[in-house]
């Protein structure tokens, strides 16, 4: 048994070693900014370090760029080795990834405590996921979808053109702020939870679970610049606001 | 000896009710102070003239006179007697009657009071929520935290003063989180009626470049009705930098204005 356990230690250590390089930040508390990074995966987990993990296999070695280093034209060093500039300044972790296009897979874990800032703005990247994240999450992106899977929140998600789709466990922190302007909203909550919703659209429609029995209040005054639902669910509690300008709010049970 | 602990025992001592310790010592006062003595002579002519003076008698007249009013009296309300006028019936009704006029201004009081301290407290909350709120839109570590702020005063605060205002302002055009903008245009958009935040909103559309906080600030003007933005509408349809969905609204936008 022992020596089962000796050979797949053993296994993960080469295969890690192989084909997974590693940077490690020391840090529990305050923020994670990836600013630019085209092709991520956050994900969060006991600790207090983050991970940068490169996804790719090894590079093919440059023997052309053996004993040189690589730089960019916004002074950054690509302290990693997998194409990601990790500074940490104190109070942020700011990551940048070198290329412009294209750019390592890389997934990065999380502790609990650290906040996590997301923004990102060319039209060159992916969607970015967030798994398992207890943290809270900012993202703006202009082109790029956001994933969001068994986040517990606070969110302030924004993009232009991507599409937004989260789901939540039972707890869930104050508030939830998802907005888009192109790409569609799909939300999927527990059925108690108690929330204050602001469900808006202006082109697109809302769709939302039976389930959800919202008391509708009925919009006193001004606010009422769209097709706009606020109302509570579960007797209200959590401030979420959902909305799409161009396309469909989607609420579902999880 | 003082003069008044002398005077109070030269009156007992000339009533003779003093005890024999106390005679001597006033003898003694007396045969030496000039004082004493003459206090004791005018004290003892006095109390001599009150004790000769006989009482006063009223006239034989006077008695006659009185006996005839009451006796005239006693047969003209004999008869008419009543429970209701009884002397105890008055005193019960007065101490009921001002068992309950106290009462009632006791609860009166204590009402007022109440209310004061009610309005009170509605201030205090008033002002918490309000530090609370101001509190949290200047977390600069936390986006969320500044979107609750802004949900508060979206929320919990009826009316605005200048500083809500001017707080929510600055988070509309300058937070660098789109969200928190959006959260802060929402809850201006509560305190549209007030002239100052008008202008606020309307001064905001020539600055903004975030496209949300665009087409939602369109929104919210086109729905105020407010006709003096068509010009930075027209200018915005016309902006080249301007997203599709941005300049889209603002036609929209002029539509619904013309």
């Amino acid at each position: 048994m022992k020596r089962i356990f000796a050979i797949i230690a053993l296994a993960c250590f080469t295969v890690g070693f192989v084909n997974a390089q590693e940077y490690k930040v020391a840090k529990s508390t305050g923020r994670l900014e990836i600013k630019e990074v085209n092709n991520v995966i956050i994900e969060g987990y006991a600790g207090n370090e983050i991970v940068f993990t490169s996804r790719d296999g090894k590079r093919d070695e440059d023997k052309r760029a053996q004993g040189l280093r690589s730089i960019s034209n916004n002074g950054l060093e690509d302290n990693t080795g997998f194409g990601l500039s990790v500074v940490d300044k104190g109070g942020a972790v700011e990551v940048h990834q070198f290329k412009r296009a294209d750019g390592p897979n890389v997934t990065i874990k999380v502790p609990k405590g650290v906040v996590v800032s997301y923004s990102h703005s060319s039209p060159y990247g992916d969607e970015v996921k967030f798994r398992n994240v207890e943290s809270e999450i900012e993202v703006s992106t202009l082109h790029n979808s956001v994933e969001l899977e068994n986040v517990t929140g606070p969110l302030t998600i924004k993009t232009v053109h991507g599409d937004i789709d989260a789901s939540f466990g039972p707890n869930i922190k104050n508030p939830l702020s998802i907005v888009s302007v192109h790409g569609h909203v799909d939300v999927a909550l527990p059925v108690g939870t108690k929330a204050n919703l602001k469900l808006g659209t202006v082109y697109g429609e809302i769709f939302v679970d039976p389930d959800f029995k919202i008391e509708v209040e009925k919009s006193g005054g001004m606010v009422k610049y769209s097709d706009n639902v606020t109302g509570k669910i579960n007797g209200g509690g959590l401030d979420i606001t959902l909305s799409s300008t161009h396309n469909n709010v989607y609420l579902r049970k999880k | 000896m003082e003069k008044q602990k002398l005077e109070a025992l030269l009156i007992d001592y000339i009533d003779g009710t003093l005890g024999a310790a106390d005679r001597l010592a006033v003898e003694e006062e007396i045969r030496t102070s000039d004082e004493a003595r003459t206090l004791y002579d005018q004290l003892r002519l006095v109390m001599n003239a009150m004790h000769e003076s006989s009482p006063l008698e009223p006239s034989g007249d006077l008695r006659k006179g009185f006996e005839s009013m009451l006796k005239q009296e006693i047969s003209g309300t004999g008869k008419g007697k009543s429970v209701f006028f009884q002397p105890s019936f008055y005193r019960v009704a007065a101490a009921v009657a001002l068992l309950i006029v106290g009462g009632g201004i006791g609860f009166w009081i204590s009402k007022e009071q109440r209310q004061a301290d009610e309005l009170a407290a509605v201030r205090k909350e008033m002002e918490r929520t309000k530090q609370m709120m101001m509190a949290m839109l200047e977390n600069q570590q936390s986006a969320s935290q500044r979107v609750l702020g802004a949900t508060v005063a979206f929320n919990d605060i009826e009316k605005a003063d200048d500083e809500i205002v001017n707080a929510l302002i600055q988070a509309m055009n300058e937070d660098p989180n789109t969200n928190v903008r959006i959260a802060a245009l929402e809850a201006l958009g509560k305190f549209h009626r007030q002239p100052h935040v008008r202008k606020a909103l309307i001064a905001s559309l020539s600055t903004q470049k975030d496209p949300l906080v665009q087409i939602a600030l369109i929104r919210l003007m086109v729905e105020m009705k407010e006709k003096n933005i068509t010009r930075e509408l027209e200018r915005i349809s016309n902006d080249e930098e301007a997203l599709p969905a941005v300049k889209d609204e603002a036609q929209a936008g002029i539509l619904k204005l013309s």
